[in-house]
C-alpha cells in the first residue's frame, strides 16, 4: 500500500453561486483498521478560507501548523487576512520547499476572494496547483469522486442545493473506497454565514 | 571624564556603568510617552502619538501599540526603526512557540525571551542597544492579566501601573497615588487618560493624539486585543474631562 493511501481520505470542494462547498470524510485509519471516525481534515484559517488536507494524517496536522504560523505573520504585519490565490501560493511554496523528501499530503483549498467571488483550488504533494471553475477532488477516493462530481455537479447552485450535491457526491464517491468513509463533514460558506453539518453515512 | 568608556556598548564605566545603555535610555526620554495600568478584568495602554502633519498618510492603524499574538500586545515608546525590529522578533517567536506546542506563549517567557535579545546587544557583537522601551499587556491561562515593562538594557519586571517615555517619571508618581487594586479596566482607561493628560506637553487634548488600547476576555472566554476607535476615544475625553483647552474654549 502506498503512503498516500496509510490513513485514507476523501476530499471534495465545489463552487456555488457566490458560495463555496468544502467536504470530507471522517475516518482515520492504520491501513485497513479504523483508529477513529470523527477525524478533522478541513481546517479554517480565516472567515472566508478553508483549506482540506487529504493523505498522511501527521503531514496533513503539521501542515496546518505550518500553515496557521504563516498566516498569523501574514495577518499581524499586513493586518488584513490573506486572500484565497495568495494562500494557495504559499501553499504551493512550502511543499516545494521539500521538494526532494516531501509532505505526503495533497490540499485543497476553497476560499471566497475579493467581492466574495468564490475560489477553489488543488494541488499535488509537490505544489503543482490545479485552479478549476467547478470543483476540486483529493484523497483515496479522488477517482469515484471525479465521476460523481461531473455527473451531479450543475454551475451556480445555490447554498442549499450546493450543499446537498456535494453531500451526495461524497457518499457515494466514499462508499466505494475501503479506506474513507465512516460520517461525512460538509462546511457550506456564503459572504454572510458559514454552515456546519455532519453527514450520516454508512459507518463501514 | 566618561567620554574614555561610553564609545563601546562592551565596556564597563569604573564607576560600574554601561554608558551606551544609559544614553539608549534617553533617546526614549525624548519619545513619545505611554502608560501600562493592570485592572482586574483587563489590561490597559494608552499612548501619547508624536507624530501629527496632515500630510502624514499612514499604513498602519497604529503608531504606539502593536499586537504581538491573540493575547498579547504592547505599547512602544523610543526610535520607532528599533521598535519594528523587536516586534517583528517577538512576533515570529510567539508563533514558533505556538507550532512547537500548540498553544500561546505564555507572557512572560515572551517578555523574557525578548530581553535576552535585547541583552545581547549590550554584551557582544559591538552593535548598540536598541533604542525602545516597551509596555508588554497579555493574558495566559497560568498568570491571568500580566503588564510588563521592559527597557534597552533588557531588564524587565512586571508591574500593576507603569510609564515609559517623555516624563515618566512623573507619570509613574502620579499612578502610584492613585492605584487602587483589584481597580476595573473602565477606571484603568479613566485614571490613564486623566495621567497622560497632566504629563502631556500639547495644550489641547483630542483622540488625533492618543491611542488606546485594551485587553480582555470576551464573555466566551477568548482574550482580545481591541484598539479604541477615534470616535469613542473623543467621546471618553469628553466624559472624563479631560479635553482641557477644547472644555475652556466652549
Amino acid at each position: 500500500m502506498s503512503i498516500f493511501e496509510y490513513n485514507g481520505s476523501a476530499l471534495v470542494a465545489m463552487v456555488g453561486k457566490n458560495c463555496f462547498a468544502i467536504a470530507s470524510d471522517r475516518r482515520l485509519g492504520v491501513n485497513l483498521q479504523t483508529v477513529a471516525t470523527d477525524f478533522q481534515r478541513i481546517f479554517k484559517i480565516h472567515e472566508k478560507l478553508y483549506i482540506g488536507l487529504s493523505g498522511l494524517a501527521t503531514d496533513a496536522q503539521t501542515m496546518y501548523q505550518r500553515l496557521v504560523f504563516r498566516h498569523k505573520l501574514y495577518q499581524l504585519r499586513e493586518e488584513r487576512d490573506m486572500k484565497p490565490q495568495t494562500f494557495a501560493s504559499l501553499v504551493s511554496a512550502l511543499l516545494y520547499e521539500k521538494r526532494f523528501g516531501p509532505y505526503f499530503c495533497q490540499p485543497v483549498i476553497a476560499g471566497l476572494g475579493d467581492d466574495d467571488i468564490p475560489f477553489i483550488c488543488t494541488m499535488d504533494c509537490l505544489g503543482a496547483k490545479e485552479l478549476a471553475k467547478d470543483f476540486v477532488v483529493s484523497g483515496t477516493a479522488s477517482e469515484s469522486l471525479y465521476g460523481a462530481c461531473e455527473s451531479m455537479y450543475k454551475p451556480n447552485m445555490e447554498p442549499e442545493e450546493l450543499f446537498e450535491t456535494i453531500s451526495q457526491a461524497l457518499l457515494s464517491s466514499v462508499d466505494r473506497d475501503c479506506l474513507s468513509g465512516w460520517g461525512g463533514h460538509v462546511l457550506l460558506v456564503t459572504p454572510t454565514e458559514v454552515q456546519e453539518r455532519t453527514l450520516k453515512a454508512r459507518m463501514d | 571624564m566618561s567620554r574614555r568608556y561610553d564609545s563601546r556598548t562592551t565596556i564597563f564605566s569604573p564607576e560600574g556603568r554601561l554608558y551606551q545603555v544609559e544614553y539608549a535610555m534617553e533617546a526614549i526620554g525624548n519619545a513619545g510617552a505611554a502608560i501600562g495600568i493592570l485592572a482586574r478584568d483587563g489590561v490597559v495602554l494608552v499612548g501619547e502619538k508624536k507624530v501629527t502633519s496632515k500630510l502624514l498618510q499612514t499604513s498602519r492603524s497604529t503608531e504606539k501599540m502593536y499586537k504581538i499574538d491573540d493575547h498579547l500586545a504592547c505599547a512602544v515608546a523610543g526610535i520607532m526603526s528599533d521598535a519594528n525590529i523587536l516586534i517583528n522578533t517577538a512576533r515570529v517567536q510567539a508563533q514558533r512557540y505556538t507550532f512547537a506546542y500548540q498553544e500561546p506563549m505564555p507572557v512572560e517567557q515572551l517578555v523574557q525571551s525578548l530581553c535576552d535579545t535585547k541583552q545581547g546587544y549590550t554584551q557582544f557583537g559591538g552593535l548598540r542597544p536598541f533604542g525602545v522601551s516597551f509596555l508588554f499587556a497579555g493574558w495566559d491561562k497560568n498568570f491571568g492579566f500580566q503588564l510588563y515593562m521592559s527597557d534597552p538594557s533588557g531588564n524587565y519586571s512586571g508591574w500593576k501601573a507603569a510609564a515609559i517615555g517623555a516624563n515618566n517619571q512623573a507619570a509613574q508618581s502620579m499612578l502610584k497615588q492613585d492605584y487602587k487594586d483589584e481597580i476595573t479596566r473602565e477606571e484603568g482607561v479613566q485614571l490613564s487618560l486623566k495621567v497622560l493628560s497632566k504629563t502631556m506637553d500639547s495644550t489641547s487634548l483630542t483622540s488625533e493624539k492618543l491611542e488606546l488600547a485594551e485587553i480582555f476576555l470576551e464573555p466566551t472566554g477568548e482574550v482580545k486585543y481591541q484598539v479604541c476607535k477615534p470616535e469613542l476615544l473623543e467621546k471618553l475625553l469628553v466624559k472624563y474631562g479631560v479635553t482641557q483647552a477644547a472644555a475652556e474654549s466652549t
